[in-house]
């Protein structure tokens, strides 16, 4: 069978799977959804090239495999509980695929910014604003069918696009980099051994007005957060749908 | 290493992560799996750059990433503060709520059926009552917040 064909059957898979599990009006078929999925994930993993030695290919299948089944778990449990910590383990996952592919400190941010304050955030409004049990808008999607149907046509379209070879360049220039693995103005690269040190000497020398904006930005971002947050304690009464007051 | 087989796999991931996340934010109806859904468009799209990074010998695609993540932190407390205000004002999470901002002309959604709850309730043993009932204080019965 040709590539096409796999992937065409893969994102068929995906598509029926991600249907089967995304809420609905009936519940049952959750069961066969999961088995889809995991036949469609399975399917797109032998579709893949083993990326270098034992250990690197291990690393990446168990990793890869683990962020996009709890990605899907995030998106398709009931619960918003569950979702935010399916959410947190494709985070660490992903932490452990930046480890994997030569970006260490990135790794180590994303476990403490994500899966140590973000998620923590959405549990905390989790619990001052879900009310108790599963809510009726858990339980509901808007067009499951639909969303199914173009989501299995985008990936189709991104892994044909990907995995035909010569769509991307075949040689890469961090192989032509030599031994000592310095970019091509002088300074040290991905692969150096004093990665955050290299890291460092990147981000306060040619993105130094980034950082700076970005320092601002997380300013502004604070005030309006607490601006919000305080204006909402003298709002008018609740008001229900149908425009009268409750 | 085969560089370009790595690219290629991280790529594929990230692309993955994306349309997850897409069919998340559009299907579901809860604020903040929407919102999950958005951070996780973001680290799709975080895990290509860190591919790229690597396969260039570039610091580049590292530093948007931190960007990223700066702003997803930006992003996150801002929107948490308005879903907030939202629910408080709601006093539920539910994004069709607010389809009274719905543009003029636009079919309102409605949902008649409303699937029953899946939730079951544990038996708990009946006790046969027994015994004179207590006396209790007037005053800390009526100052009292639920029995």
């Amino acid at each position: 069978m040709t590539l096409a064909m796999w992937l065409a059957i893969f994102a068929t898979l995906y598509g029926l799977g991600m249907w089967l599990l995304l809420p609905r009006r009936i519940a049952a078929g959750r069961a066969a959804g999961a088995v889809l999925m995991t036949a469609a994930v399975a399917i797109l993993g032998t579709r893949l090239v083993p990326p270098g030695a034992l250990t690197t290919n291990i690393l990446f299948y168990a990793l890869a495999a683990v962020t996009v089944v709890s990605a899907v778990c995030a998106m398709t449990f009931r619960s918003p509980v569950y979702s935010a910590i399916f959410f947190a383990v494709s985070v660490l996952a992903t932490a452990g695929l930046f480890l994997v592919n030569g970006a260490q400190f990135l790794g180590v941010a994303m476990v403490v910014v994500y899966a140590g304050a973000i998620v923590v955030m959405f549990l905390f409004v989790l619990m001052l604003a879900q009310p108790e049990g599963l809510a009726f808008y858990d339980r509901l999607a808007f067009e499951p069918l639909l969303c199914s149907v173009s989501s299995g046509v985008l990936v189709f379209l991104l892994t044909i696009t990907l995995l035909t070879p010569g769509t991307l360049p075949s040689v890469a220039p961090l192989a032509e980099a030599g031994a000592d693995g310095r970019a091509a103005d002088g300074l040290p690269g991905v692969e150096a051994e004093a990665h955050v040190a290299a890291i460092g000497a990147r981000l306060f020398s040619e993105h130094l007005i980034s950082v700076q904006v970005v320092g601002v930005l997380l300013f502004v971002a604070l005030v309006a957060a607490a601006a919000i947050a305080s204006q909402s304690r003298r709002s008018p009464p609740p008001r229900t749908a149908e425009g009268g007051t409750a | 290493m085969n560089e370009v087989a790595l690219l290629q796999n991280y790529l594929v991931v990230g692309g993955l992560l994306f349309a997850i996340g897409l069919v998340g934010f559009m299907t579901r109806r809860n604020t903040i799996v929407m919102f999950i859904a958005l951070e996780m468009m973001m680290q799709g799209v975080a895990v290509s750059l860190v591919a790229w990074s690597r396969f260039h010998n570039d610091f580049s695609g590292q530093m948007l990433v931190i960007m990223i993540i700066a702003v997803a932190a930006c992003e996150a407390a801002i929107a948490l503060s308005l879903i907030l205000m939202l629910a408080r004002r709601s006093s539920n999470l539910d994004i069709a709520f607010w389809q009274l901002l719905r543009e003029e002309g636009q079919e309102p959604t409605l949902d008649e059926e409303v699937p029953a709850a899946e939730i079951e309730h544990e038996p708990w043993p009946e006790l046969t009552p027994a015994g004179v009932e207590p006396e209790l204080d007037p005053e800390k019965v009526r100052y009292r917040s639920h029995v």
